[in-house]
């Protein structure tokens, strides 16, 4: 633009997006748009060896459930782990599958720290833990000391190699802790389960916590997830002395996120020194404290999530046997 | 039965350092050639006129990596110094909205992208400022670069004292590719929790800092001690002296331990850091102590 004077003005524009990229190679098993995408092609993924192998893994697994939050340290291990054993409390038979590469968390949390993998005649075998919760996880591999460093088609293979080569036998249900972000990881996921049965958001109650959150269930519902609901961690604190309420981190985002996106809202968990105490010593809550608050909140979101998932499916008839803990 | 000792073992070299992920454990003269491509040449000449470069890391998510950024350079910025920050999280950007600029947009010219400013001057550059609420980033690696590339080489950073970088959780992509456009970074400052679950994760983030020579100038610890307002009663939420340990076993300073407080997260969500609206609160205190270390090590002080 020039003006008046002829001298050349500075003119500024908006920036809509980066990185635009609209060309398509038909490589989709690594194409970043693969659930925005609308191309029948992408399917065939499903058919090649690597996909079948998974599949067949995961066939023998009842429910499959990803637990996500966009965000980081709001909880996601925590209720991970705390849903495992309220689950298997109940008589399910569960599984872990800690999708975090870079820094894994459910061995400590489930004082599994040391203990190692083995490789038997039918595939990776899961470390057992407490209730008989089988774990599989990077640290049951490296050491403390060891980074991951991996960029995506590594990490594509480590997740490969967690769902189609472990030998997790008969499960009534797989939570898959995922790491916090949209991408590499959650997305692997989702194309290695494409049948999961939901994925359950956890957020904490601040506004910044459920920008990033709301990604995180878009995200789910664009790949065509169910999202079983949200959850609020780290909500209130009871003080021990006065036993006065405290919103430390504020309250409601997760409900308000729920509301928008019309999907679930499970409960709130609130903020406990007990919970960080018992994360850090291998015991989960609902196991140690199972009349404690964030324990009757955790129940309650278990039953409320079990009622979705096996009702839906309809295999467990005996609904009135679930409902109570 | 065997054990597993490792998994995904690649011990090829095809000599493309760039999209290597060894690179930081890689002893092999050859990777000092990426540092003469040209997009590492625009990125030195795009930030030539920084002084100095800091990250703000913390492997574990959720920790406060991002308060910390904000504040630190709200701090410096305070001293009268020109900061910026980059905001290398892709997935779920923060910066904007603890700054307060999350509807500001970003603008371009011709000469390139322009950052937005917020308070006290700040310059920002950030996804969050680009993408929509409702819109969804799930880059794997080469998209990841080529966004960092276009933050760091083509942003009118112009004349600063400061750039401070934050970075998702983690230590792959997002960390490595910041790392790696911009070889001469000051030093890095590391936050955790005061559990030891999250000790364990930003001690691999600390690693891999020392892999890259990166010194790291101090240790903060977050979400510590909260004190009832009603009664004084102090608890440890989150246990306490998780800061402190992770700052004697790689044998750093330790900043001090921010306490969980109602106001460290008002702020966040308001858009103004805590060390600008509350400066002689306990975590004011701590970011003004760890922006005089900062200048201590640069050399500014």
């Amino acid at each position: 633009m020039v003006d008046q004077e002829g001298r050349m003005k500075e003119e500024k524009k908006g920036i809509i997006a980066i990185n635009v990229d609209l060309n398509c190679t038909l490589m989709c098993e690594s194409c970043e748009k693969f659930f925005k995408c609308k191309n029948p092609e992408r399917l065939k993924i499903f058919d090649r060896r690597r996909m079948a192998k998974a599949k067949e893994t995961m066939a023998k697994i009842k429910y499959k459930i990803a637990i996500c939050a966009g965000k980081g340290g709001v909880g996601k291990s925590t209720v991970t782990v705390n849903m495992a054993a309220a689950l298997a409390m109940k008589g399910r038979k569960v599984a872990i599958l800690d999708q975090d590469l870079d820094g894994p968390c459910i061995p400590r949390m489930l004082g599994l720290l040391g203990k190692k993998l083995n490789m038997g005649r039918k595939g990776i075998i899961p470390v057992e833990g407490l209730l008989g919760i089988k774990v599989i996880s990077m640290s049951l591999i490296r050491g403390e000391d060891d980074t991951t460093t991996w960029f995506h088609e590594l990490r594509r293979n480590a997740t490969e190699e967690f769902i189609a080569h472990v030998d997790y036998g008969e499960l009534d249900y797989l939570l898959v802790d995922l790491p916090p972000g949209t991408s590499s990881d959650a997305v692997n996921i989702m194309e290695y389960i494409p049948d999961l049965d939901g994925t359950v958001v956890v957020t904490n109650p601040t506004w910044v916590s459920q920008i990033v959150a709301r990604r995180a269930t878009l995200m789910a519902l664009e790949g065509g997830v169910n999202v079983l609901g949200v959850v609020e961690n780290m909500s209130g604190f009871v003080c021990p002395g006065c036993s006065e309420v405290h919103y430390l981190m504020k309250k409601g985002g997760g409900e308000r996120v729920a509301e928008e996106l019309e999907v679930p809202f499970l409960g709130r968990i609130p903020l406990d020194p007990v919970i960080s105490k018992l994360s850090d010593g291998g015991t989960p809550y609902v196991y140690e404290f199972p009349e404690s608050e964030p324990a009757k909140a955790m129940f309650n979101i278990v039953n409320q999530i079990v009622n979705q998932v096996e009702e839906l499916v309809g295999l467990w008839k005996d609904k009135d046997n679930i409902a109570g803990v | 039965m065997n054990e597993i000792n490792d998994i995904n073992i690649d011990l090829s070299c095809t000599e493309k350092c760039e999209g290597c992920e060894k690179y930081f454990d890689c002893n092999m003269p050859q990777k000092d050639r990426l540092l003469v491509q040209v997009r590492m040449q625009r990125a030195r000449k795009a930030l030539a006129q920084v002084k100095h470069k800091i990250i703000s890391v913390g492997g574990k998510g959720g920790v406060g990596k991002t308060l910390c950024a904000v504040n630190i350079a709200a701090a410096l910025a305070m001293k009268g110094r020109k900061v910026g920050i980059l905001d290398q999280v892709f997935d779920g950007p923060c910066v904007p909205r603890m700054l307060g600029v999350e509807r500001k947009g970003m603008e371009y010219t011709e000469e390139g992208l322009v950052p937005t400013e917020a308070i006290l001057g700040i310059k920002v550059a950030s996804m969050g400022l680009i993408l929509g609420e409702d819109e969804v980033v799930t880059w794997f690696h080469e998209m990841k670069r080529n966004a960092t590339e276009e933050l760091i080489c083509h942003v009118l950073w112009g004349e600063l004292d400061y750039l401070i970088v934050d970075v998702p959780a983690g230590t792959s992509s997002d960390t490595v590719n910041v790392i790696q456009y911009i070889p001469d970074m000051d030093g890095a400052t590391v936050v955790t929790v005061p559990s030891e679950v999250s000790q364990a994760v930003a001690y691999k983030a600390v690693v891999l800092l020392q892999k890259a020579n990166i010194p790291v100038f101090g240790v903060f610890e977050n979400q510590g001690t909260f004190t009832c307002p009603t009664c004084g009663l102090q608890t440890d939420i989150l246990q306490s002296g998780g800061g402190l340990r992770i700052a004697g076993k790689t044998d750093v300073p330790f900043i001090g331990s921010i306490p969980l407080d109602q106001r460290v997260a008002e702020c966040a969500d308001d858009g103004t850091p805590v060390v600008y609206k509350h400066p002689e609160s306990e975590a004011g205190q701590i970011f003004i102590k760890a922006a005089e270390l900062i200048e201590k090590r640069c050399g500014m002080a």
